[in-house]
């Protein structure tokens, strides 16, 4: 509004102006106009995700008596009207148009302003099309970061796949679970798994149940009963799922019992208050938090902690993660939930996948301390060599 | 005071004399004779009266009466006879027993825990989660032929159909004892108390000898084998030694309960491991299985390696091991055929010993590797309890021990025992001391000391009755103290400075210099300091380096002289070898130089 509004006045000063001047003395209108520009071109910008041209021109005249440019562009349809790009100082030479249409070409004028703001004679350039490629440049280091990751992890899958050792360090809270449902079986005492307090469309949902399959056969092969109450109707039906197909690869399909698995409530607290209740009756010997959770971690994992449960917990919830840490014999930090269904199955493809994404995070982690060193040393010395380096490094990355 | 004790091993009988000379007991014969359990003796007490009669010619004591037994003394004042008889017994294969739990890595460990620490050799665990269908571990209940059976399972106040349903596996299956069939088969329950009435019900009739006793795992968090261990020491008495040929007469005549072999060994050593507050690795290395004992903080653990040993086992170790693992300690030229032939004539002649310096040199290649992975199996079963609740803080975010960590540390090694034939007989004590460093691989300041005559067992049984007597035979006569190994945790690099050293003292102690240098990376010595000379040993190893004191920092320690001396190990730990065969061997060959193996 504040660019238009200001065309408008330029155009009635400069009105005002000329008929002054002619009331004056009849001075000719053209010897105090702008010059307007002699050459102007749009080009379409290479590589890019189309909708942009660079408008350049060039004045041959005087420019001292222009103060400024309008840049205005058109589609080339019939019926569209001028529209204002930007409003430039007389200085500026080239403009950038963006957001254009990439369906028709478009049609760029080129006006300058005068001393008391009239308007030289606009230039307009050919109809040019800001068309889409096929690759956009800019996007270059993101395309080769993909094609290293992508790399990294098929060498990784086809080397799991031939037999090569991979070794993931461990992580005690998956090589808790066998404890966890030995002293259930031991103390003849029920296992309790809470899949979070989220929807199915949650990935730490998903995770959760991935975890969930693993206990289940465990229990299934120490005969121990695993209750898993649910906040989700449909975690309800996935965890049924997954438990079943437990049951049935530990060859103790008969043992399975659909009951113990039951949806709750969606409230959350109204679910809570029902585990908590459970936990406290029922006492069992393990409890199994993987998922999504939110205030009611520290419930949960202090009624366990107080009945003298082994707890084994896993969220990526990191404001989560104090409570389970402290309350709960195992947990789970982050990437580790996500990476125990590889870590659990031994299954090449999946622990190969999960090499060649710690590979990729190496390759980023090194790249982050690189740029923060270049970063740190061009700003101690930014006569030196270093801020080029940064340049060079940003402009590599991307960014 | 004079004590007479025997051990009746599988082959030989052997006798000791332990007598109390100017207030201090000290051993002072030995007797040996072959034992007699088989037939056509079929009577182990004729065994024990020739080794006691050896023994009787040697001394100049009449201790064998007419009728032959031993002789005992009225007075002090009496000049024949003894005071005291013991004996322990591993004869006709020791106590062989079978143990069941419901889970493997809990109730069913600590079953086989007690099992182990009282002596015996477990044939076989079943529990619910061995992976075996019920038919097969009836199957395998039924092949199996113990002297025993205990059973566990469940916490007091936890599972029972677990228990039962295990029981009700053992008793249809109905397993044979060893010693013919007209006796009951003993039966040890020490699981859940609530339990006791379906066991009862279940072992309660024909074929079974049941006895009950406190549960060996009454909470999680709490091991008590105590009561299992003793129960099985005296149904040992009872049952198994009442129906093996001369035992009862061979019972009347001790003051003190026959033990197994093991058993008493694993007494000494926790005898010695508490007296002293030191940890203690012990090991005995037969022909057909290698026994290994530790006492860590406290808490005894023993395995039994049931496939290897030095001669009837042989084959399986260099099958187990590799031959390549066990050439690798090797620094002569050896054809692989002909070392296969070997091995298998020493399986098929087990009484055979090494002929040449090859065979010598081959055989103690053998016995690093059986070492060394009854050492592997032995850590992985000596853990902390599993199935526990652990406490945490926020701060072990990021260090979350897991549970079942092995009690065995390299590090904390304050003693190492040596028995068995390769060992205790090796023609040189360098050997045997090499032996050890390199199956073990102990890091910091480590005692190693051997067995002169194997007498652990008989002064375990003489540890129940007289434990002053015990001890003061041990240290003075039982152990022979070889030396000292002091060996850096840490990667070491070849040839680059790995520790610095300086050893004073002397006969009487003092600050009299005796060595002072410098090792590289890779690099052994072995300083001289001979037996009952005592001294500082300061030991200041490079940057990431530990002797006990952290990486890097010296360490200054009071050590004693043995027959070999201080052996300074700069090869690093976990301990590499070269892996170019040229270069190894030359870096074997070095080592043997440097410690005066083969001369």
């Amino acid at each position: 509004m504040s660019a238009r509004g200001s065309l408008w006045q330029r155009i009635v000063g400069g009105l005002i102006g000329t008929l002054s001047l002619a009331a004056l003395g009849g001075v000719s209108v053209s010897a105090s106009a702008a010059p307007p520009p002699d050459f102007v071109e749009a080009i379409d910008v290479p590589w890019d995700a189309g909708g942009v041209l660079i408008v350049s021109w060039r004045v041959d005249g005087d420019p001292s008596a222009i103060t400024g440019w309008l840049i205005e562009r058109r589609e080339e349809i019939d019926g569209a009207k001028w529209v204002t790009v930007s409003e430039l100082p007389a200085a500026a030479r080239e403009v950038t148009a963006t957001k254009l249409s990439h369906d028709h070409a478009h049609r760029i004028r080129v006006t300058a302003f005068g001393e008391s703001g009239q308007l030289s004679k606009g230039l307009e350039t050919a109809p040019t099309l800001a068309h889409a490629n096929f690759f956009i440049g800019a996007k270059l280091p993101l395309f080769v970061g993909i094609l290293v990751v992508s790399t990294c992890v098929i060498v990784f899958i086809l080397s799991a796949r031939a037999g090569r050792p991979i070794k993931i360090r461990r992580i005690a809270a998956l090589d808790a679970v066998d404890n966890a449902v030995g002293r259930a079986t031991e103390m003849g005492r029920p296992i309790l798994f809470i899949a979070g307090i989220q929807d199915m469309d949650n990935i730490s949902t998903v995770a959760g149940i991935t975890v969930l399959g693993h206990v289940a056969k465990t229990a299934a092969e120490y005969d121990a009963t695993i209750e898993v109450p649910t906040s989700r109707s449909l975690v309800m039906e996935a965890a049924r799922e997954t438990v079943q197909a437990s049951y049935l690869s530990a060859g103790r399909s008969d043992s399975y019992n659909p009951d113990l698995i039951r949806y709750i409530t969606d409230e959350q607290f109204g679910f809570v208050a029902y585990v908590s209740g459970r936990m406290v009756r029922e006492k069992p010997a393990a409890c199994f938090y993987m998922g999504c959770f939110f205030a009611e971690s520290l419930i949960l994992s202090e009624t366990g902690n107080s009945i003298g449960a082994i707890q084994i917990a896993g969220t990526a919830e990191s404001t989560q993660l104090p409570f389970f840490v402290a309350a709960c014999d195992y947990t789970l930090i982050g990437e580790e939930f996500f990476a125990a269904s590889s870590y659990l199955s031994r299954e090449p493809d999946q622990m190969g996948s999960l090499k060649g994404q710690d590979a990729a995070k190496l390759i980023t982690a090194a790249a982050i301390v690189i740029g923060v060193v270049l970063a740190t040393l061009a700003s101690l010395a930014p006569d030196g060599a270093f801020p080029a380096a940064l340049t060079w490094f940003k402009g590599v990355l991307g960014s | 005071m004079r004590i007479v004790a025997t051990d009746c091993g599988s082959t030989t009988t052997k006798a000791i004399l332990i007598e109390e000379r100017d207030g201090v007991f000290r051993q002072t014969f030995r007797g040996e004779a072959p034992t007699t359990v088989e037939e056509p003796f079929a009577d182990v007490t004729l065994g024990v009266t020739n080794s006691v009669t050896e023994l009787q010619e040697l001394s100049g004591y009449r201790l064998i009466a007419d009728d032959g037994t031993i002789i005992r003394r009225r007075s002090q004042s009496d000049a024949d006879g003894c005071d005291l008889y013991i004996s322990t017994s591993s004869a006709g294969g020791g106590l062989q027993m079978m143990v069941a739990g419901v889970v493997r890595e809990m109730t069913a460990e600590s079953a086989k825990r007690a099992a182990l620490g009282a002596g015996a050799i477990v044939m076989d665990t079943i529990a619910s989660n061995d992976r075996r269908k019920p038919h097969e571990q009836i199957q395998r209940i039924r092949e199996l032929r113990p002297d025993m059976v205990l059973v566990s399972g469940g916490t007091d106040g936890g599972d029972t159909k677990k228990v039962i349903e295990l029981a009700e596996l053992i008793a249809p299956a109905r397993p044979r004892p060893r010693f013919g069939g007209e006796y009951k088969l003993p039966l040890i329950f020490a699981g859940n108390k609530e339990a006791r009435g379906a066991i009862t019900r279940c072992f309660g009739g024909e074929g079974f000898a049941l006895s009950i006793v406190e549960n060996l795992r009454p909470t999680l968090e709490q091991e008590n084998l105590g009561p299992a261990r003793e129960r099985i020491h005296d149904v040992f008495l009872e049952h198994v030694m009442a129906h093996a040929p001369g035992y009862d007469r061979l019972m009347s005549w001790a003051n003190a309960p026959i033990m197994p072999t093991p058993g008493a060994v694993g007494d000494i050593l926790q005898t010695i491991a508490r007296g002293r507050g030191i940890n203690v690795v012990g090991v005995d290395i037969g022909g057909a299985t290698t026994d290994m004992f530790s006492v860590f903080g406290g808490v005894f653990n023993r395995t039994v390696s049931a496939n290897l040993g030095m001669s009837y086992s042989i084959s399986n170790v260099c099958a187990e091991a590799g031959m390549d693992s066990v050439l690798r300690w090797v620094h002569l030229d050896m054809d692989e055929r002909e070392l296969r032939n070997r091995v298998k004539n020493k399986m098929i002649r087990p009484t055979t010993i090494p002929q040449s310096l090859e065979a010598l040199v081959f055989e103690q290649a053998v016995s690093r590797e059986a070492l060394r992975l009854a050492f592997i199996q032995h850590k992985a079963f000596a853990t902390t309890l599993k199935g526990v609740q652990q406490q945490r803080t926020v701060g072990d975010a990021f260090s979350q021990d897991a549970v079942g960590k092995s009690l065995v540390d390299p590090m904390a090694i304050d003693l190492m025992v040596a028995s068995g034939g390769v060992l205790s007989h090796a023609p040189r004590m360098e050997q045997t001391a090499l032996m050890m460093i390199d199956a073990f691989e102990p890091e910091g300041f480590t005692q190693i000391a051997k067995d002169s005559i194997f007498m652990m067992p008989h002064l375990g049984v003489l540890a129940s009755v007289n434990a002053r007597a015990a001890m003061e035979v041990f240290e003075r006569d039982c152990l022979i103290l070889l030396g000292w190994c002091v060996a850096p945790k840490g990667e070491v690099r070849a040839g680059r400075p790995a520790l610095e050293f300086t050893l004073s003292g002397g006969p009487s102690g003092g600050n009299a210099e005796v060595a002072k240098g410098q090792l590289v990376g890779g690099e052994m010595r072995l300083v001289r300091f001979p037996l009952g000379h005592s001294g500082k040993l300061e030991v200041r190893p490079e940057k990431g380096l530990d002797v006990g004191a952290g990486p890097g920092k010296p360490v200054k320690r009071t050590i004693e002289g043995g027959t070999v001396g201080v052996i300074i190990d700069a090869r690093g730990r976990p301990l590499k070898l070269p892996t170019s065969p040229s270069v190894r061997r030359s870096a074997v060959a070095g080592w043997q130089k440097a410690l005066e193996i083969y001369l």
